[in-house]
C-alpha cells in the first residue's frame, strides 16, 4: 500500500525522529500536538505543527487528508495519552493504519487492544538493539546496512501476482541463491494464515496469488526477480 | 658493626624480589581471602582438624593405631606450629621497619639505634601472639606434647582454629562482638543475680539437714541451673527461705533469658543487610565473566533480562536502595552501591580486565552516564563501554568520555518507522529474528580454521541446504560483506558466518563443520 499522507501525534525526541525520517518519503505530512512548547519545537526541527486535543472529533482529518492514503504514528509522551488517541483514533477511522510507540511491553498490549496496527515498544526494541550489538556485533552491523544505509544489498518485500510463474510451485522447489542470487527469509501465505512464516521453518508452502516474500537480495536481483515476476510498479 | 650488619640483611630483603614474592604469597594465602589458591590452604586446613578432633575422640574409648597418633601428635602439630611461624613472619615487614627507622637517623644525622627498632618489632609482634586468633593457634599446637595426659584436651583448640577457615564463623564471633557493651551489661547483672541468690541460698540452706545444698560450690551450681531455666532438679530448696529465693530467682532467669536472645537477634537484625551484600559481592568475584549495567531503569531490566536468557551473566550496581530490591526480586544480581563512585568499584573488587564483558551505561540522564563512564574509564581504559544518549546534542560528550557503542533509541526508532511505514512484513521478519522469540534466529558463526576449511561442503549437505539460510560471509581481512557467498569466496579462520536458521539447524551446522574435519 501506497500512502499518501503521514501524520505524526507528538514531538518529544522520538516523534522528532519519526517526523525527520518519514517526512521526505511522503507527499503530504503533517505533526499534531498538544501544547504550544511543542509546536514551537516542531517548528524549530522545519515542521508547521497544529494544536489537537484528546477530546478531537477529527473531522480536521477528514477534510484534509484521505484516510485511505493516510498513515498514522503516534508518539505522544505518556502511554495513557498514547492509548487514548489510538482508541479515539479508530473509534472514527475503522481501517486508518495506525503506528503507536509504547515503552513497554505492558503498554504495547494496550495499544493492540486500542485497535494500533503496529507498537512500537521502544524499551523492547532498545534492549533487543543492545544486546544484539554487544552479542552479535557483526549481525547488528549487516542488519543496519541492510536496513538503514544506503547500501547496494536491500531487504525487500514481493507481493507474488496473479500470472506469475512461481504460482503453483512449492518455495523448496526453486534455488533462490543460484537461479536469482536473492535470499527468501519469509513468506507471508494468505492460504494458510496473514501472518508470515519462516522459510527456515519449512518449505511446505506453496506460492500463490498475492503471497508476500520477504527477500534479502542486491538491488539489481531485486529488481530482475520482481520483473521476473511480472510484478507491476 | 651488628647494627650494620643488620641494615645491611634489611636491605637486601627489602630490595629482593623472590623474598618480597615469596612473603606476598605465604600472606595471600594465609590472610588475603580474595585469593583464589587461599580456599585450597583453607580447605586442607579444615580436613587436619577434623583427623585431629576424631582421633581424639576416638581414642578415648578405642585404641588408636600409633602410626595415626604419630599423625595426630607430630605431623598435625608440625604443620600447625609452622602455620603459626608464618602467620608470625608475615604479620609486619621487620626489614620495612628496620629500613624506616634507619633513614629515619640518618635523615636526622644521629646514630642507629638498633635497640629502637627491636623494642618496636618485638611489639608488633607481641600483638600479634596475644590477639585471641594467635593464642587459640598457639594452644592448637599443644598436644605435640602429648606425653602430658592434661594438656591433651588442648587438641579442642584445634576445633576453634575453624573460625580462621570460614568466614561464616568470622561473621557469627563479628556480629556477635558488635553487641560486647550489652553483653556485657547481661553478662555483670546475671553475676550480680547468681552471686545474690547463691548466698542467700547457702545461708537459708546449708544448715538444713534435709537440703541437698550444703556447700557454696553447690549453692552457685544451683543458681546457674535456676538462673539459666534449665533446672535439672538435682539440688532443691526444702526451707521456705530457700524456695522463695528460688521463685525470685526463677522470675530474674526470665529476664536474663529475654535479654540474651534480644542481644543475639538484634545483632543478627542490624547486620543482616551487611551480611547479605558481603555475600553478594563474593558471589560477584566469583563469576568469571558477566556484563556490568550502572543504573537499574526498566530498560536495564529487559536487557538484563535477555542477556539471562543466553546464558550470560549480569551484575546491577545502583544506589538507589528500592530500585536495587525490585531488582533482586527480578532474580538479578544486584548490589547497593553507586556506579559513578570509584568507591563503590573497590569495595566490590570487580576486575574489569577479566570479568567485565561491557559495561552498560543505562541511566535515564546523559549526565550521569558520562559521569559514570568517566568513574569507569578511570580504572580501565580497556573495557568496552556501551551507553544510551537521550538527547542528541550530547553524542561528542558521550564519546569523549570514552563511550564506544552509543545508542540512541529515538533515531533507531525514527528509522523503523520508515521501514514499518514501507516495507511493514519485511520490519516484523527482521524484527522477529532480532527478538528471539520465534524459534528462528540470526546467528554470527566466528570460523576457526576447521570450520573454515569445510564450511560450503557443510552448506551443501541435504540437512542444511535450503533450510539453514547462509546470509553471507563477513571477511575479516578485508572488512566486507559477502552476500549468498558461492564456492569462489575464499573463506579464511576470523571470518564471520552469518546464518539464519532454528536453533538446531544451527547447532547442528556448527557441530558438524568441526566433525567432519576430524574424520
Amino acid at each position: 500500500m501506497n500512502y499518501q499522507s503521514a501524520i505524526v501525534f507528538g514531538f518529544n525526541e522520538y516523534a522528532k525522529q519519526i517526523a525527520l525520517q518519514i517526512a521526505p518519503e511522503y507527499p503530504s505530512f503533517s505533526v499534531f500536538v498538544m501544547n504550544e512548547s511543542e509546536q514551537i519545537a516542531a517548528k524549530a526541527a522545519g515542521f508547521e505543527a497544529a494544536l489537537f486535543d484528546l477530546g478531537e472529533d477529527w473531522k480536521l482529518i477528514e477534510e484534509k487528508f484521505d484516510p485511505n492514503s493516510l498513515i498514522i504514528f503516534c508518539a505522544l509522551d505518556k502511554d495513557a495519552e498514547n492509548v487514548f488517541l489510538t482508541i479515539s483514533l479508530r473509534s472514527i477511522f475503522e481501517n486508518l493504519p495506525i503506528i503507536a510507540l509504547a515503552s513497554d511491553h505492558e503498554s504495547a498490549a494496550k495499544m493492540k487492544s486500542a485497535g494500533a496496527n503496529k507498537v512500537m515498544a521502544t524499551q523492547q526494541i532498545t534492549a533487543n538493539i543492545i544486546t544484539e550489538m554487544l552479542e552479535k556485533p557483526t549481525v547488528t552491523e549487516v542488519l543496519h546496512d541492510i536496513l538503514y544505509e544506503q547500501s547496494f544489498l536491500k531487504i525487500a518485500q514481493i507481493t507474488v501476482p496473479e500470472n506469475c510463474f512461481l504460482v503453483g510451485k512449492h518455495l523448496h522447489e526453486i534455488d533462490w541463491g543460484e537461479e536469482f542470487d536473492i535470499l527468501v527469509l519469509a513468506i507471508v501465505d494468505h492460504q494458510l494464515s496473514a501472518t508470515f512464516s519462516f522459510t527456515s521453518k519449512g518449505h511446505h508452502h506453496h506460492i500463490d496469488p498475492d503471497d508476500v516474500l520477504v527477500v534479502v537480495g542486491y538491488e539489481d536481483s531485486i529488481e530482475a526477480l520482481s520483473e521476473a515476476m511480472g510484478v507491476v510498479k | 658493626m651488628i647494627s650494620r650488619w643488620i641494615v645491611g640483611i634489611a636491605f637486601f630483603l627489602h630490595a629482593s624480589p623472590n623474598y618480597r614474592y615469596f612473603k606476598k604469597f605465604i600472606y595471600n594465602l594465609l590472610e588475603n581471602s580474595n585469593y583464589p589458591y587461599k580456599k585450597f590452604f583453607d580447605y586442607t586446613m579444615m580436613i587436619l582438624i577434623v583427623i585431629s578432633v576424631y582421633i581424639l575422640v576416638h581414642h578415648v574409648k578405642y585404641e588408636v593405631k600409633p602410626d595415626w597418633l604419630f599423625f595426630n601428635n607430630y605431623v598435625i602439630s608440625v604443620i600447625f606450629l609452622i602455620e603459626y611461624l608464618l602467620r608470625l613472619w608475615v604479620y609486619s615487614d621487620n626489614s620495612k621497619a628496620i629500613i624506616e627507622q634507619y633513614e629515619h637517623d640518618l635523615f636526622l644525622q644521629r646514630p642507629f639505634k638498633i635497640l629502637t627498632v627491636l623494642h618496636h618489632i618485638i611489639l608488633t609482634k607481641t600483638k600479634f601472639i596475644f590477639s585471641p586468633s594467635a593464642i587459640i593457634d598457639l594452644l592448637a599446637i599443644m598436644p605435640f606434647f602429648h606425653e602430658m595426659r592434661l594438656l591433651r584436651v588442648f587438641i579442642l583448640f584445634r576445633v576453634f582454629k575453624l573460625f580462621r577457615y570460614t568466614k561464616s564463623l568470622q561473621q557469627f564471633v563479628s556480629i556477635l562482638s558488635s553487641k560486647k557493651f550489652e553483653f556485657l551489661t547481661l553478662g555483670m547483672f546475671a553475676g550480680v543475680i547468681i552471686t545474690v541468690s547463691s548466698v542467700l541460698i547457702y545461708v537459708m540452706e546449708a544448715n538444713n539437714p534435709a537440703s541437698p545444698i550444703n556447700t557454696l560450690f553447690e549453692a552457685v551450681y544451683w543458681s546457674v541451673v535456676t538462673i539459666f531455666t534449665v533446672g535439672y532438679g538435682d539440688f532443691v530448696p526444702v526451707t521456705s527461705e530457700g524456695r522463695t529465693v528460688a521463685m525470685v530467682i526463677i522470675v530474674a532467669g526470665i529476664a536474663v533469658i529475654s535479654f540474651a536472645t534480644s542481644i543475639v537477634v538484634s545483632a543478627f537484625t542490624e547486620k543482616l543487610d551487611e551480611i547479605k551484600e558481603d555475600k553478594l559481592i563474593d558471589d560477584v568475584s566469583k563469576i568469571d565473566q558477566f556484563y556490568l549495567i550502572c543504573g537499574y531503569t526498566p530498560l536495564a531490566a529487559q536487557v538484563a533480562h535477555r542477556f539471562l536468557k543466553t546464558g550470560k551473566q549480569v551484575v546491577i550496581l545502583e544506589s538507589n536502595h528500592k530500585k536495587v530490591t525490585e531488582a533482586q526480586k527480578e532474580g538479578f544480581l544486584a548490589l547497593t552501591h553507586n556506579p559513578a563512585s570509584l568507591h563503590s568499584y573497590h569495595t566490590i573488587r570487580i576486575d574489569f580486565e577479566t570479568q567485565v564483558i561491557a559495561a552498560l551505561l543505562l541511566e535515564e540522564s546523559d549526565v550521569l552516564n558520562v559521569y559514570t563512564a568517566l568513574t569507569i574509564r578511570e580504572i580501565s581504559k580497556s573495557v568496552p563501554l556501551l551507553s544510551i544518549l537521550l538527547h542528541h546534542e550530547n553524542r561528542r560528550k558521550l564519546a569523549l568520555a570514552g563511550i564506544n557503542e552509543i545508542v540512541y533509541t529515538q533515531e533507531l526508532i525514527g528509522l523503523m518507522s520508515k521501514e514499518v511505514s514501507g516495507r511493514p512484513v519485511a520490519f516484523e521478519v527482521i524484527h522477529a529474528l532480532r527478538s528471539e522469540n520465534s524459534g528462528v534466529f540470526i546467528e554470527e558463526i566466528v570460523l576457526d580454521t576447521l570450520m573454515a576449511n569445510q564450511f560450503f561442503e557443510t552448506t551443501r549437505l541435504t540437512m542444511f541446504h535450503k533450510r539453514l539460510i547462509v546470509l553471507g560471509v563477513y571477511k575479516q581481512s578485508s572488512k566486507s560483506f559477502f552476500f549468498n557467498p558461492s564456492n569462489s569466496l575464499l573463506v579464511e579462520e576470523g571470518d564471520v558466518a552469518i546464518v539464519v536458521g532454528t536453533r538446531s539447524l544451527i547447532d547442528e551446522f556448527k557441530s558438524l563443520m568441526r566433525r567432519k574435519k576430524r574424520r
